[in-house]
């Protein structure tokens, strides 16, 4: 088959839907920004519930798309809609002719710096989580290597539900991927207290209520409902932070070695700019629009193009496969119908 | 039905059949945002006034929610309008307006 | 000159009188109501000033410089402000020079008090005035000058986008006829001095327009009704001026007086704010002065629909009016007649009754304050960061980094919290409560023996200066603090090539004068460009306390608009001196946004 498909973003939305496509006789065409295939994934240590090494699901993706035409560091210059599809020019010079265009462009992990009151870049014992799964990679920071931790906190929704971060929707992996990186914490650091501070916990995924369950009974994690207001640091440069217990109705101050920031997860910028080349508008939540958000929610409302994965809003791993495959269905019978 | 002119309900429950809200709702038409706090404690936690006077935003809106208007009256009394709560609010609620409102409309009640 | 009546005396007069007895009688029982209604403080005040020559010079020359030269508008937009001094002045000469006529040629007349006025009408030119062709000339001169400025008004009516305003108010039905009775008089003055300019004698505007009449008219019948409706026009605009706009131009004679006395606003409705209330032209600069007038819904909440509002006594829009207001002082800063849209406001506030009274007796601050004692030192500066800095952990670190860099024996006075200055609860005007805490503060202060208070936050700045009354300790906000120390060669940054522009905080440059220490300061660590309104002009981020009701959702626009101005020179970097600027920026700026003290900081070794 001949028809050329534009797949922008090589995370796991649009390895998955490559994968797919290959399957079905085509042979795509992936533009990936960075210099590697994975996105955030490929960044990530292990994966919730079953810690699966984020490397292995990347690898193999990675392995079962070698066929298709791969761009890394390479992004979207300019799309020109044609009579009967899509003209799109590469930073790399490239120039395709496809009929269609899946946006699989993921999106921004939220800025902790903005929220200044977490004090990130200003202290020396914060960290966001992506920083702690570098770590749980590399083994190398500069806030936990040879440091002496003894309390550590994680905050929850740091630049999710808060309309003063830009970001008024609810990140959905964060609670778990917290209680995930909590309890690897606490296996690190047996002697350790681990805090979370959360507004609410939200467990919805597979086997999610397994793992809250057990961080509760086997790590010995401890739970506070209130969301962290200020942060600062006393003259051992550990943090301390001021939040409100609200189940117990008093304002809380507690000390730690450690803080960590569960930022969240909003739209990639750069894909709203991409998305406009095609006449795709953001929707309210900020996230790119999709035709309809019940039955159509890989479809947009321009002709041939698609949407998959995070692109849309927050989702996890198996979600985000779910609808690559979904899209790369609908490629398909776009183009049977074209044709 | 048999009424034996007591019920098993203990002072210690808080009877949601019988709670006046025309405090919470005269609030509400005033300042409608004070219907979109989650709980969250940013503002109790950031309080200025808090640790002085034990005044918490949270706790005021809940209490007035649960008909409790004298003990959300005493944590009022409490308050600076510094404002902080109002800047750390995740849903942007006018925090420093609601507080002013309500403690106009405890003026109103008395008339 | 000799009298044409031997009564001197002509009936059209009466309607003239009529007027003028109206609004004298009007301003001077209003001026008195005003003036008895000065608490006492401020009544000796005042006529303590009317009494010192330095205030009554400071009078004379802001009267003749503000209501009839109007230099402030002048300063502002050249159209505007020859329009008014063309009417003000002009008018003030032809009545000046009236009476000197009056004076020189028929002084048995002076004390009838319409004869200046219609002098042309009651006299006749012999042989031994025509040395007065001089005063001819002049009345003549500053008649068409009045003319200029009325065809100028009339332009101005239809088309006020000729003289560079965007936005204005809309005239009440008794402000149209005033102002159509405005426009009249003069014309019909210059129709009415023309037909009597063969007899009275006249210069270059009366004596051919006389001629002409002569010939298209050529009935002296027509002399007589001109003067009636000269008159009549005159009656209108005295009669109807007490309930228009135009109260401004007595209303300002009082208000200028009571400034130079010194006077503040005290009570929202009398004495001094209502001068000022009366004293509004309703000009409308304020409206595209204000920082929320980006957003057309809040047009009608600037300045002007204040003072219009309560002057109409419409209770409901003098609270939405004032609880909305961001009290930046833009609109006061663009004022002509100086009208204090903040404090105004602040005071609307104060009269509002609340059924519960914040009360911090029950605060115990003896642990701090033994704290702080415990330290005390006479040498030790101490810093007080403020409620909203605990927001921006990045501001007081890097005051705390440059106390150390510069060898300051500091103490970070509310590091672990303190109470707030006092001034948002001051803004919201709670005045009793306000005091409460600043006693409290004081006490604190008082108790650390330091002898300079330095503050990064513009809010609490305010607010120390003004009401603290902290003798013995000098207030200093961080930004001429930190430049006195590089002064005095304490710090020195080294030059970086960043291209910075620095947003003048309302609290601080409106708020307190300081629009050069920052600047200056700025000088040594980066290239400074300038917004493209800035000092006294500068825009308000949007972030601001004063405003009560303005809700999170509403004030975004503001802070774009904000924005915008400052992005005018390209800067690489926003600075402020503000937490409440910088976090508010923060969140929709594009380019980083810092306080003064980390610019600072970062150039320092």
């Amino acid at each position: 088959m001949k028809d050329n498909i534009v797949i922008v973003g090589g995370g796991i939305a649009g390895m998955e839907a490559a994968r797919q496509l290959l399957l079905l006789g085509y042979k795509p065409i992936l533009v990936e920004k960075s210099d590697h295939l994975g996105g955030h994934v490929a960044d990530w240590h292990c994966l919730f519930p079953d810690m699966t090494p984020a490397q292995d699901v990347v690898k193999g993706l990675v392995e079962q798309i070698k066929d298709a035409n791969i761009f890394l560091e390479t992004e979207v210059s300019f799309i020109n809609r044609m009579k009967m599809g899509y003209n799109v020019m590469f930073s790399n010079g490239v120039n395709v002719i496809c009929k269609a265009i899946l946006l699989a462009t993921g999106f921004d992990l939220f800025e902790a710096s903005r929220k200044e009151e977490y004090g990130y870049g200003i202290y020396d014992q914060v960290m966001t989580n992506r920083d702690l799964e570098r770590w749980f990679n590399t083994g190398d920071d500069k806030r936990i290597t040879g440091k002496d931790i003894k309390k550590i906190g994680f905050v929850h929704c740091v630049g999710s539900r808060d309309v003063k971060a830009g970001n008024q929707q609810c990140s959905k992996v964060c609670c778990i991927t917290a209680i995930k990186q909590a309890m690897e914490m606490k296996e690190r650091f047996p002697d350790a207290e681990v805090y979370c501070f959360y507004m609410d916990l939200r467990l919805f995924g597979k086997k999610y209520e397994d793992f809250y369950i057990k961080a509760q009974m086997e790590s010995g994690v401890h739970f506070i409902r209130g969301r962290v207001s200020e942060v600062s640091e006393n003259m051992q440069g550990q943090v301390i932070i001021k939040t409100e217990d609200t189940l117990s109705g008093k304002p809380a101050k507690i000390t730690l070695d450690l803080l960590v920031l569960m930022a969240g997860i909003v739209c990639n910028k750069q894909a709203v700019q991409t998305a406009s080349m095609v006449q795709v508008q953001t929707d309210s939540d900020g996230f790119l629009k999709s035709k309809d958000n019940i039955l159509n929610i890989i479809e947009t409302g321009s002709k041939g193009v698609f949407l998959a994965g995070t692109a849309t809003g927050a989702k996890t791993i198996p979600e985000t496969a779910a609808e690559a495959r979904a899209a790369a269905l609908a490629i398909h019978n776009y183009l049977v119908a074209q044709s | 039905m048999m009424d034996f002119g007591f019920s098993i309900s203990p002072s210690s429950t808080m009877n949601l059949d019988k709670v006046d809200l025309t405090l919470y709702d005269r609030l509400c038409s005033i300042e409608p945002d004070a219907r979109k706090c989650m709980a969250c404690g940013s503002c109790s936690a950031t309080c200025t006034a808090g640790p002085w006077t034990g005044m918490s935003v949270r706790k005021v809106l809940l209490d007035i929610q649960r008909g409790k208007d004298k003990e959300a009256a005493a944590m009022l009394k409490g308050c600076m309008l510094c404002g902080k709560c109002t800047m750390v609010c995740p849903r942007g609620i006018n925090t420093r307006h609601l507080i002013l409102s309500l403690c106009r409309i405890y003026g109103e009640d008395a008339k | 000159m000799i009298d044409r009546f031997a009564s001197g005396f002509d009936p059209f007069v009466i309607p003239f009188l009529i007027g003028m007895a109206f609004v004298l009688v009007y301003c001077i029982i209003g001026a008195i109501r005003l003036i008895l209604q000065l608490d006492a403080e401020d009544k000796k005040r005042f006529f303590i000033s009317l009494i010192t020559p330095k205030t009554i010079w400071k009078n004379l020359k802001d009267l003749f410089l503000n209501c009839l030269i109007h230099v402030k508008l002048w300063k502002r937009n050249r159209m505007l402000g020859f329009m008014h001094s063309s009417i003000a002045f002009g008018w003030f000469m032809l009545i000046l020079l009236g009476h000197i006529e009056c004076f020189i040629y028929m002084p048995h007349r002076v004390k009838l008090f319409y004869y200046p006025i219609f002098f042309n009408y009651f006299v006749a030119e012999n042989e031994t005035t025509i040395g007065g062709s001089v005063i001819f000339f002049l009345m003549d001169f500053f008649l068409l000058l009045v003319l200029t400025g009325i065809v100028l008004a009339i332009i101005k009516r239809v088309r006020s986008r000729i003289f560079g305003m965007r936005r204005t108010t809309k005239p009440s039905l008794l402000d149209r006829v005033g102002l159509y009775s405005l426009w009249l008089i003069f014309p019909l003055r210059l129709i009415a001095e023309s037909f009597t300019a063969h007899i009275s004698g006249g210069s270059f505007l009366t004596i051919p327009m006389n001629m002409m009449f002569k010939a298209f008219l050529g009935d002296q019948m027509n002399m007589l009704p001109t003067w009636w409706a000269y008159s009549i026009c005159l009656c209108i605009f005295m009669c109807v001026l007490p309930f228009t706009r135009y109260m401004h131009i007595p209303a300002e004679m009082l208000l200028i007086p009571f400034r130079n006395a010194g006077l503040t606003i005290k009570h929202a409705r009398r004495g001094f704010a209502k001068a000022q209330v009366y004293s509004c032209p309703n000009c409308g600069v304020c409206i595209d002065a204000c920082p929320m007038s980006v957003k057309k819904a809040n047009i009608k909440d600037t300045t002007v629909y204040l003072n219009r509002n309560i002057r109409r006594g419409n209770e409901k829009r003098i609270e939405e009016i004032s609880d909305k207001c961001l009290l930046c002082g833009k609109c006061t800063a663009v004022c002509q007649v100086g009208v204090d849209g903040p404090q105004m406001r602040i005071a609307q506030r104060s009269i509002r009754n609340y059924g519960l009274e914040q009360d911090y007796s029950g605060i115990d601050i003896t642990p701090f304050k033994e704290a702080v004692a415990a330290e005390a030192s006479p040498d030790r500066v101490l810093y007080f960061a403020g409620c909203m800095t605990a927001l921006t952990p990045a501001i007081s670190r890097a005051m705390e980094s440059v106390f150390r860099k510069a060898g300051v024996d500091y103490a970070f006075m509310d590091k672990d919290g303190g109470l707030c200055c006092g001034r948002p609860i001051l803004m919201a005007g709670r005045f009793g409560q306000a005091r409460q805490i600043i006693r409290k503060n004081k006490e604190i202060i008082k108790a650390s023996g330091a002898s300079t208070l330095v503050l990064s936050c513009p809010i609490c700045y305010k607010v120390f200066r003004e009401h603290y009354k902290l003798e013995g300790i000098r207030v200093v906000h961080h930004t001429e603090y930190m430049l006195e120390l590089v002064k005095a060669g304490r710090l020195s940054p080294d030059a970086g090539s960043d291209v910075l522009v620095y947003h003048d905080p309302c609290e601080l440059g409106r708020g307190s004068g300081i629009y050069e220490q920052p600047r200056e300061l700025l000088r040594h660590t980066g290239e400074l460009v300038e917004a493209e309104q800035n000092r006294d002009m500068s825009i308000c981020c949007g972030g601001s306390l004063g405003s009560l009701t303005l809700g999170f959702d509403k004030r975004e626009d503001l802070t774009r608009n904000a924005l915008r101005n400052l992005k005018a020179g390209n800067p690489e970097t926003i600075v402020t001196a503000c937490p409440l600027c910088k976090t508010t920026f923060a969140m929709y700026s594009d380019i980083p946004v810092e306080d003064i003290a980390e610019t600072v900081n970062k150039h320092l070794k």
